[in-house]
């Protein structure tokens, strides 16, 4: 049988020691750096005519910035605005990574927890320093929910920390774990029907597992585009809490 | 005022009764048509709707379980690591793992009914198929 984490591993295409880390630039680099490269190409080449009738390319990229501007106005209102560019650009990278990982034979970068927990960390201490910023020591009023008896308010306070601490991790395994189980569970699929071929009379129930992996593709486009979604999403969300404590 | 030499101007004149008769005709069949082209129309907006809302609700159900989980985990590994700090193996990882259960509990709520204010206030709380209620 085909093993199916063979897809995740990471060989080094270029070594690179930097005072004994390595730093080698890998085929996850190679594919973030894919990822960058095609995202800022689209954006160039279709912004290019800035037209008031927008042609096909542009229609695209004023689609996808409309679709994150409408989900972060929703959640945390005209100030949360200027958090724009990082949150278009966690949505474009994470949606192009996952899309990217749909090409056979290329390899996800999201299926990998330290890129989501890098990724879930950056929103984490974004979040910290602005709410810190924005609202000094009121931004504590986030763990000290309003109208709660002072008999339950530190048991209250301790939850709502935990829960607070469990947000990056939350955040980076639901992306990490659903990139890694779709594609698991494709390779598996992608395996019987190699294994079945194989198996003389069996053979001719091959074409099921086959249908399965279909129908699994179409599933997992859908999942690569969700999960894009449900990160940013959930990072406008912990922008709000950021912005407006003890709401 | 000469009359119109066509019959396109049914207010200017006397209809007789079989003109009459066949311009209702075609008032009727108009109407019917209006009616289904709308009713068409509509069944694709609420076809769209429904698929939107279901898609949500797919990002909102992938949510809840990791929510649930993390909050355990944290709260496990906070008791974990203070035990190990005060040597008060293994109460405070007790103490702590049942806190981030109640924070995971508290999390899913808070998404649930987040959840819930945005599908009423986006398609008056309809998500998926309709199933009749008998409460």
């Amino acid at each position: 049988m085909p093993d199916p984490i063979h897809q995740f591993e990471i060989h080094a295409i270029v070594p690179i020691k930097i005072f004994g880390w390595d730093a080698s630039f890998t085929n996850s680099s190679l594919f973030m750096l894919v990822a960058v490269v095609l995202t800022a190409g689209f954006f160039i080449v279709s912004m290019q005519s800035r037209s008031l009738v927008p042609t096909r390319l542009q229609s695209i990229s004023e689609v996808a910035y409309e679709f994150v501007r409408n989900m972060l106005r929703e959640s945390t209102g005209e100030a949360g605005m200027k958090y724009f560019p990082l949150v278009f650009t966690l949505f474009i990278f994470i949606f192009v990574a996952n899309m990217l990982g749909m090409i056979p034979g290329a390899f996800t970068v999201t299926s990998h927890i330290v890129v989501t927990a890098a990724l879930a960390g950056i929103v984490f201490f974004t979040v910290l320093v602005v709410g810190f910023a924005k609202n000094g020591l009121r931004f504590l009023k986030l763990f000290v929910p309003s109208g709660v008896p002072i008999y339950v308010l530190p048991l209250v306070t301790l939850i709502e920390i935990i829960s607070f601490l469990a947000r990056p991790i939350s955040h980076s395994v639901r992306l990490f774990a659903n990139m890694l189980a779709g594609h698991i569970t494709l390779k598996v699929f992608g395996g019987f029907v190699v294994m079945l071929l194989g198996a003389g009379g069996f053979a001719a129930l091959a074409p099921l597992p086959l249908l399965m992996a279909v129908a699994l593709t179409a599933l997992e486009v859908l999942v690569a585009f969700l999960q894009a979604y449900v990160f940013t999403m959930l990072t406008c969300m912990y922008l709000n809490d950021a912005l407006h404590p003890g709401h | 005022m000469p009359e119109p030499a066509d019959n396109r101007g049914p207010g200017q004149r006397q209809m007789s009764p079989e003109e009459k008769a066949a311009f209702e005709g075609r008032i009727s069949d108009l109407g019917q048509l209006l009616d289904k082209v709308k009713a068409e129309r509509k069944a694709d907006a609420d076809a769209d709707l429904d698929a939107e809302m279901r898609g949500r609700g797919m990002a909102y159900g992938m949510r809840m379980a990791a929510e649930l989980v993390a909050a355990v985990i944290v709260g496990g590994a906070i008791g974990y690591g203070l035990d190990r700090w005060l040597g008060t193996t293994p109460w405070l990882f007790l103490l702590f793992f049942v806190l981030g259960f109640a924070a995971g509990v508290l999390n899913v709520v808070r998404a649930y009914e987040k959840m819930q204010k945005e599908f009423t206030a986006r398609a008056g709380g309809r998500v998926g198929h309709r199933v009749p209620d008998d409460d």
